[in-house]
């Protein structure tokens, strides 16, 4: 029976799973919003694959995102790798020549640098979400306009505005002046583009020289003219691949694929089943020591599997 | 006179010093979330991340009595040189009647050093306190270098948490020391004890180095820094830092030139990036990275507190060395506001940056 490889990537704004089979083609993908529930989330989508892809054998699971090692220890993960490392993987597969990879998610924006094929170098952003996916899709909401269409409006714009893009209440606010000077929705969308690539540059790349091939991926990646400014940033051809907004989850399927012919263990992938179990979440204040932690302790049929939010180790070492 | 002092890494040298002189000492709780958020609400917005720390820190030793406060000034142009006085000005201005005691270069100014000798000194005999001070910098050799075997082995340990939890009795030990005879019979029971822990060896080649430098009071105090060390640890890379405090009291306190060699060889080595000393750590941060580049650790980790002057002129400065020499260093920039989650996601990725490169060398030669 042919091998497929599942990928899950837990992002703080959304959630994707892929399956992939042993040649890297994507056979399922799903991208949804987490709405703060990626284990039931997580749970219907892998229902859905496993409807689709009924006859394939799970050869491997990788897990990624921030939601990493929870979700990976209740699905019985054969992998489970930070997202910079899973990005990478993935677009080395479709652009072998890459040497600069953008990626910009819903709450943070990355920047890695490639060298002969492997990661030498990345940066993530530290301070601000002025430059991330949420904050633009705010702003479309605030101006009346779908996510989907601030690319194309932004496009028609004829003249420029300067937005301040440091931070996002200062960018809010420069805004709505320079709505009430006159200038248009498209020159406010157009200029808010060129505000989040000014401060992706300031923040991440800090002078960092930068060589061709670019690839821009990650949500933002749909928003061309997101795309468009990059480009005349760096005065080159930017990239966006076909799968641009599930690249992590291709690569951690990937990254699981590689581990499981390089260890020849068998999956430790809990199976489908797993979706049938009741998860429950409870939380409590620790009052062990002056940091009262929120411990949260996640169950599954009533037994606890999992224990986070300890700063000490006293109950996230204890259960897993 | 009841005193206390800043807690940065162990606590209980300073316990011992003014326990042996005959003081009553409260030793201030280690840093927590109660800690941060005192020093945050107290302090100015924009000072120093350190200076809140410790200013929440003195806020609780307050509260179980302490009257007086024993710390060491600052040196150089940077901002922490007022950090004593900028945190009595404010005990004060909250109404603490607190008496502070602070220890600057004795060089600059040797009559204001001497009187404060005094004070510590109290009914002790001169020959009491030499006494004491020899246990007390015993105690701190002692333990850095057991705390080094720690950093290293702790990597391979096959049971996780098994060398901290030694580490731990193993400085309840020192705490109860009395004489350096004591000190030397408690290093020996602790070498005893972590050479019985089980190791999961690795080939040498793939075992991972990865230096600690920055700022001293985020390298040393691992309940400010998310325990940078257990967690590298954790993933599998030994670990050393640019600071530990035996080496402070070498450069710092001692008179002699020959204590003082390790520092300024590893300030010489930043002298290329930073001519001159601008405060904190920046200088030595800059040389240590060199350092531990020079004796093959694989990488570098550098922490900056949140608004620290020095350490963002490091910051740029490890751009350029990180080109110049392909070395990977990460800087991480350390307030209240650190998202450990974020963090976690930093070192994953930079250990794998790490690991790529050792393999990719391997296939080279």
């Amino acid at each position: 029976m042919e091998k497929i490889y599942i990928g899950v990537d837990v992002g703080s704004v959304s959630i994707k799973v892929v399956a992939i089979d042993e040649n890297n083609e994507v056979l399922f993908n799903s991208y949804v919003r987490n709405v703060g529930q990626p284990i039931d989330t997580v749970k219907d989508e892998l229902a859905k694959l496993h409807n689709e892809l009924a006859t394939k054998e799970i050869g491997g699971v990788g897990v990624t995102g921030s939601g990493r090692q929870l979700l990976g220890y209740i699905l019985g993960a054969d992998v489970i790798k930070n997202e910079i490392t899973a990005h990478a993987t993935a677009t080395l597969q479709f652009h072998p020549d890459v040497s600069t990879i953008f990626e910009i998610g819903g709450q943070d924006s990355k920047l890695i640098i490639i060298n002969d094929g492997t990661i030498t170098d990345f940066a993530m952003n530290t301070v601000c979400a002025a430059g991330t996916g949420s904050f633009l899709d705010h702003q479309a909401q605030r101006l009346g306009i779908k996510i989907e269409e601030f690319g194309e409006i932004a496009l028609t714009a004829k003249r420029d505005v300067r937005i301040a893009g440091r931070c996002t209440v200062f960018a809010e606010s420069d805004m709505i002046s320079k709505q009430q000077y006159g200038f248009s929705k498209a020159e406010i969308l157009k200029g808010l583009s060129k505000a989040l690539v000014r401060n992706y540059m300031n923040n991440l790349v800090r002078g960092r020289k930068l060589k061709p091939v670019f690839v821009f991926q990650g949500g933002v990646a749909a928003n061309i003219a997101i795309k468009k400014a990059f480009e005349e940033e760096v005065g080159h051809e930017v990239i966006v691949p076909k799968h641009y907004d599930i690249m992590g989850a291709i690569g951690i399927a990937m990254l699981a694929k590689d581990e499981m012919k390089r260890t020849g263990n068998s999956t430790k992938f809990k199976g489908f089943e797993v979706s049938e179990e009741k998860f429950e979440t409870t939380s409590f204040i620790c009052k062990a020591c002056p940091n009262e932690c929120e411990i949260i302790q996640i169950k599954a049929n009533g037994k606890v599997i999992a224990m986070t939010g300890d700063r000490c180790g006293r109950y996230s070492n204890s259960v897993i | 006179m009841k005193i206390t002092f800043p807690y940065m890494g162990s606590p209980y040298m300073y316990e011992k010093l003014f326990t042996l002189l005959g003081h009553e000492v409260i030793t201030p709780p280690k840093p927590s979330q109660k800690t941060v958020d005192y020093g945050v609400k107290y302090s100015p917005e924009f000072a120093c991340f350190p200076l809140k720390v410790i200013l929440g820190t003195y806020l609780e030793a307050l509260e179980l009595g302490a009257d007086t406060i024993v710390t060491s000034g600052g040196n150089g142009p940077c901002r922490a040189g007022y950090y004593g006085e900028a945190q009595k000005k404010i005990l004060r201005n909250m109404g603490y009647d607190v008496e502070f005691i602070i220890f600057d270069e004795p060089k600059k100014d040797i009559k204001g050093f001497m009187d404060n000798v005094m004070k510590i000194k109290g009914k002790s005999s001169w020959a009491q306190v030499i006494r004491t001070v020899k246990i007390v910098y015993d105690m701190a050799k002692s333990m850095d270098k057991i705390e080094k075997i720690v950093e290293t082995k702790r990597a391979y340990e096959c049971n996780k948490g098994e060398f901290t939890k030694a580490w731990h009795e193993i400085t309840e030990e020192y705490r109860r020391i009395e004489s350096s005879e004591d000190v030397k019979k408690v290093e020996r029971k602790a070498i005893e004890r972590l050479n019985s822990i089980k190791i999961c060896e690795v080939p040498e080649k793939e075992k991972i180095r990865i230096g600690i430098v920055g700022e001293i009071y985020v390298v040393m105090e691992p309940s400010i820094n998310g325990n940078i060390e257990e967690v590298l640890n954790a993933y599998g890379a030994e670990v050393e830092r640019s600071h530990y405090i035996s080496e402070w009291i070498d450069f710092n306190l001692i008179p002699l030139p020959s204590y003082k060699e390790k520092e300024h060889k590893i300030l010489k080595k930043g002298e290329k990036y930073i001519e001159i000393i601008i405060g904190g750590h920046a200088k030595q941060s800059v040389g240590a990275i060199i350092d531990f580049m020079e004796r093959g650790f694989d990488g570098v980790i550098h922490l900056k507190p949140f608004g620290c002057l020095p350490e963002l002129v490091s910051q740029s400065v490890i751009d350029k060395i990180m080109r110049e020499y392909d070395y990977p260093i990460l800087s991480l920039s350390i307030d209240e506001q650190m998202a450990i989650a974020n963090v976690l996601t930093r070192i994953e990725a930079f250990l794998d940056v790490i690991k790529l490169k050792k393999h990719r060398k391997k296939i080279a030669r």
